[in-house]
C-alpha cells in the first residue's frame, strides 16, 4: 500500500506558499523524492533563481544558492567547477523559470549547454513572468493574452516564442533534454523519471542535462486549477511536444 | 635572498592570486587586463584548478559567485566598462557576504572609452553601481610590488570580511614592468566551515540568498552588515604619507599618481617648500581620520588624479581644517607631466608662496 509521505529532503516546517493549484509544489515534491532516492542531500547544491522559484530554499532542506535573475546556469558553473577544483564532485541543479531561463539568461544557460556543463537544469515553463503578475515572456504563445500583450501575442508585432528543450537539445554539450507536464497522475510519474535520468546524467558526468516543465499558473492564467490542467494537455502540448529531445547519456 | 625580477602588473597580480591559492578563476577579455587571464588559463589547468573563460562578464562574475560559496579563494578580473556589467552581482555579493577578488585594470571612459590610461573607476568602486546600501572594499596599488602585497591582502580581507573585495589598478600599472619579487603571502587562512555550501552532511541545510519578503528581517540583515562595515571602516584603513609631518601643503593621490605626486614633491622640497604627500592604498575604507589630523597643520591640500576629480569629494569629506582645498586633473590619456602639475600647483600656492 502507497500511503503519502513528505519526502526526507522537504523542510518538516515549510508552508505551502505557492498560488492554489500551482504546478511548482509538485515539482519541487518531485525533485525532493529523486533527491531522497539517488541518496544526493548530503553532496548537493541547488542554485534557484528570481521568479516563483525564488523560495526554493524554503522547501528543500539542502544546501540552497540564490541566483541573480538569469544566472543560475553560471552561478552552478561556478559552484561545480570550484568543488572540482577541491577534488569533489558535488551534485548541482538549477530550478528556473522560463523567463529566467530562456529570456534574461538565455546567454548563460545555453553557454552552460555548449560548454557541456556538468550540471542539471529545470525550467518552469509556466508560459510568462510570474512573479511579476504575469507579463508576456520568451514562451508565451501565439495569441497569449498578458498584461503587456493585451491585445494577444502577435508574430508581427511580437515576434515567435522559444522552444526552449528542443533548443537546448541542438547544444553539443547537451546529453539530456526533455519536456514533460504534470496535468496528472500519469505525466507526474513520467516527469518524475525523466528529471531522475537527468540527474543520473550528471552524477554519470556525461554533461548538461535539461529538463523543461511545462507548469500551470491558475492566478496568471485567471483560470481555475483544473482548467489550467486543460489548458495544459489540450493546448500547450500541441505548441511544446512533451518529448525527449536528446538522450544521448550512454554515447 | 629572493632574487627580483622584471615583472609587468597584471603578470605580478595573476602569480600572486595562484601564490596565496587562488583555485577560481572567471574572466572574459577585455584591454588592458586579458593577460591576467591569459596567464592563468595554462596555470590553472596544469594544477586542475577551476578557469572558465566565461561568455560574457555577467557569466564570469556570476560563476564567481557560485565559487565563492564553496568557501574558496575566487578572483575575476576585467576592466572599466565590463566592470559595469558586474555591478549587480557585486551588490548580490555583499548581501550574501560572499567573497570575491575582483581585479579592475582602469582604461578611459565613458562608455567604451578607450584602452588610454585613467582613473575613472574611483566612484565605480567605491560607490559601487550596485543597488541598495552595500559597500565593497577598494584597494589602490601604487607599484608591482605593491600589486602582489595587495592581492594577498584582497584575498585576505575578503574572506575575513566576507565581502567583494576589488584591487583597483591603473592600466598603465597593469601594463608596467619593472623589478619585484613574488614575496610569501603573510596572511593566514581563514575558516570557511561554518558558513560555506558543500553539502548538508552532518549538519542541518543551509542557504545563501538575497531575497527577504520581511521587512523587519531585511532591515536587520542591513543594520548587521552596516556594523561589518563599521568595523572595517575602524580597523581597515591604510594610507602611506610621503614627508607629511611638518608639510604646510599636502598632496592627495592614488595609484600610480601618487608617484608622480612623490617626485614633484621631492622637486618643491628642494626648494625649501615644506610639502607631503598622502596616498589612500584603501579607496573604501577611505582614511580620512589620518588626512584629518593632518590637515589641521596643512595650508593647502591638493588633490591630484587622472579623471575628473572622483577622491576630490573623499578629500572634502576628510578635511575639517580651514586648509584650502583644489584639485589638479585631467580625465583621460598621458599621465599628467611633472611640469604641468608643478606650474599648476605654482598657481595654486603663489599668494602665500610669493617667492617661488
Ligand atoms: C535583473 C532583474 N530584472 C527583473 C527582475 C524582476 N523579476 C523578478 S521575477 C521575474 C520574472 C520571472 O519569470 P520566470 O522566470 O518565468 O519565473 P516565474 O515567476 O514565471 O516562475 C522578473 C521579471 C529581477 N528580479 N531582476
Ligand atoms: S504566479 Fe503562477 S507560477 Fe507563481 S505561484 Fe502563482 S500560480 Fe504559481
Ligand atoms: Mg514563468
Amino acid at each position: 500500500m502507497q500511503v503519502y509521505s513528505i519526502p526526507n529532503s522537504i523542510k518538516k516546517d515549510s508552508k505551502f506558499t505557492f498560488c492554489k493549484g500551482c504546478d511548482h509544489g509538485v515539482a519541487i515534491k518531485i525533485i525532493a523524492e529523486i533527491i531522497d532516492e539517488l541518496n544526493l542531500r548530503e553532496n548537493t547544491v541547488a542554485i534557484s533563481s528570481s521568479g516563483c522559484s525564488v523560495l526554493l530554499y524554503d522547501f528543500l532542506d539542502i544546501d540552497c544558492l540564490e541566483a541573480p535573475h538569469g544566472r543560475a546556469c553560471a552561478v552552478a558553473t561556478g559552484v561545480k567547477r570550484a568543488h572540482r577544483a577541491k577534488g569533489e564532485e558535488k551534485f548541482v541543479f538549477t530550478y528556473q523559470g522560463d523567463g529566467d531561463f530562456a529570456s534574461i539568461g538565455l546567454g548563460e544557460s545555453m553557454h552552460s549547454a555548449l560548454r557541456g556543463e556538468n550540471i542539471t537544469a529545470i525550467c518552469i515553463n509556466n508560459t510568462n513572468y510570474g512573479m511579476t503578475g504575469g507579463q508576456m515572456g520568451p514562451t508565451s504563445i501565439m495569441g497569449q493574452l498578458t498584461t503587456t500583450s493585451p491585445l494577444g501575442r502577435n508574430k508581427e508585432y511580437h515576434g515567435f516564442p522559444i522552444k526552449t528543450a528542443e533548443q537546448i537539445a541542438l547544444c553539443e554539450g547537451t546529453k539530456f533534454s526533455a519536456r514533460v507536464a504534470l496535468y496528472d497522475v500519469k505525466n507526474i510519474l513520467k516527469a518524475k523519471k525523466t528529471i531522475k535520468k537527468a540527474f543520473e546524467c550528471q552524477l554519470k558526468n556525461k554533461g548538461f542535462s535539461f529538463v523543461e516543465i511545462l507548469s500551470s499558473c491558475p492566478t496568471n492564467w485567471k483560470l481555475s486549477a483544473q482548467d489550467s490542467h486543460k489548458k495544459i494537455a489540450e493546448e500547450l502540448t500541441k505548441i511544446y511536444p512533451l518529448d525527449i529531445f536528446k538522450d544521448t547519456i550512454d554515447d | 635572498m629572493i632574487e627580483k625580477s622584471l615583472l609587468k602588473g597584471n603578470i605580478a597580480i595573476a602569480r600572486a592570486a595562484l601564490n596565496c591559492g587562488c583555485s577560481c578563476y572567471f574572466g572574459y577579455p577585455i584591454t588592458p587586463q586579458t593577460e591576467i587571464g591569459e596567464f592563468l588559463s595554462l596555470e590553472m589547468q596544469k594544477r586542475n584548478l577551476a578557469y572558465v573563460c566565461a561568455e560574457s562578464e555577467i557569466g564570469a562574475i556570476n560563476m564567481a559567485l557560485g565559487a565563492a560559496s564553496s568557501g574558496q579563494k575566487v578572483m575575476a578580473s576585467s576592466s572599466s566598462c565590463a566592470v559595469a556589467l558586474m555591478q549587480e552581482t557585486l551588490s548580490y555579493a555583499a548581501s550574501d557576504e560572499l567573497p570575491i577578488v575582483l581585479v579592475n585594470v582602469m582604461r578611459a571612459g565613458p562608455g567604451q572609452g578607450y584602452i588610454y590610461p585613467s582613473q575613472g573607476d574611483y566612484n565605480q568602486a567605491t560607490i559601487g553601481g550596485g543597488n541598495g546600501d552595500y559597500k565593497t572594499i577598494v584597494l589602490s596599488p601604487s607599484s608591482v610590488q605593491e600589486c602582489i602585497e595587495l592581492t594577498y591582502k584582497s584575498f585576505y580581507l575578503a574572506q575575513k570580511y566576507r565581502n567583494p573585495v576589488i584591487l583597483l589598478v591603473d592600466g598603465l600599472l597593469g601594463q608596467m614592468a619593472e623589478p619585484a619579487t613574488i614575496t610569501q603571502n603573510p596572511y593566514p587562512d581563514i575558516d570557511t566551515s561554518s558558513w560555506r555550501l558543500d553539502g548538508a552532511k552532518d549538519r542541518p541545510s543551509r542557504n545563501i540568498h538575497s531575497l527577504e519578503p520581511n521587512q523587519n528581517k531585511l532591515n536587520q540583515h542591513v543594520l548587521k552588515l552596516y556594523q561589518k562595515y563599521q568595523q572595517i571602516e575602524q580597523s581597515e584603513p591604510d594610507w602611506e604619507e610621503y614627508l607629511c609631518d611638518d608639510a604646510e601643503i599636502i598632496l592627495t593621490a592614488f595609484g600610480t599618481m601618487a608617484r608622480s605626486a612623490k617626485a614633484i614633491c621631492n622637486h618643491f622640497r628642494e626648494q625649501g617648500i615644506k610639502m607631503g604627500v598622502f596616498r589612500p592604498i584603501t579607496l573604501y575604507p577611505f582614511p580620512y581620520k589620518r588626512l584629518r589630523e593632518l590637515s589641521f597643520k596643512a595650508k593647502y591640500i591638493i588633490d591630484i588624479e587622472m579623471n575628473m576629480g572622483q577622491m576630490l569629494k573623499d578629500v572634502r569629506l576628510g578635511v575639517l581644517s580651514n586648509s584650502q582645498i583644489s584639485f589638479i586633473g585631467k580625465p583621460v590619456g598621458d599621465w599628467l607631466k611633472k611640469e604641468e602639475i608643478i606650474n599648476a600647483i605654482k598657481n595654486i600656492i603663489k599668494e602665500q608662496y610669493a617667492s617661488i
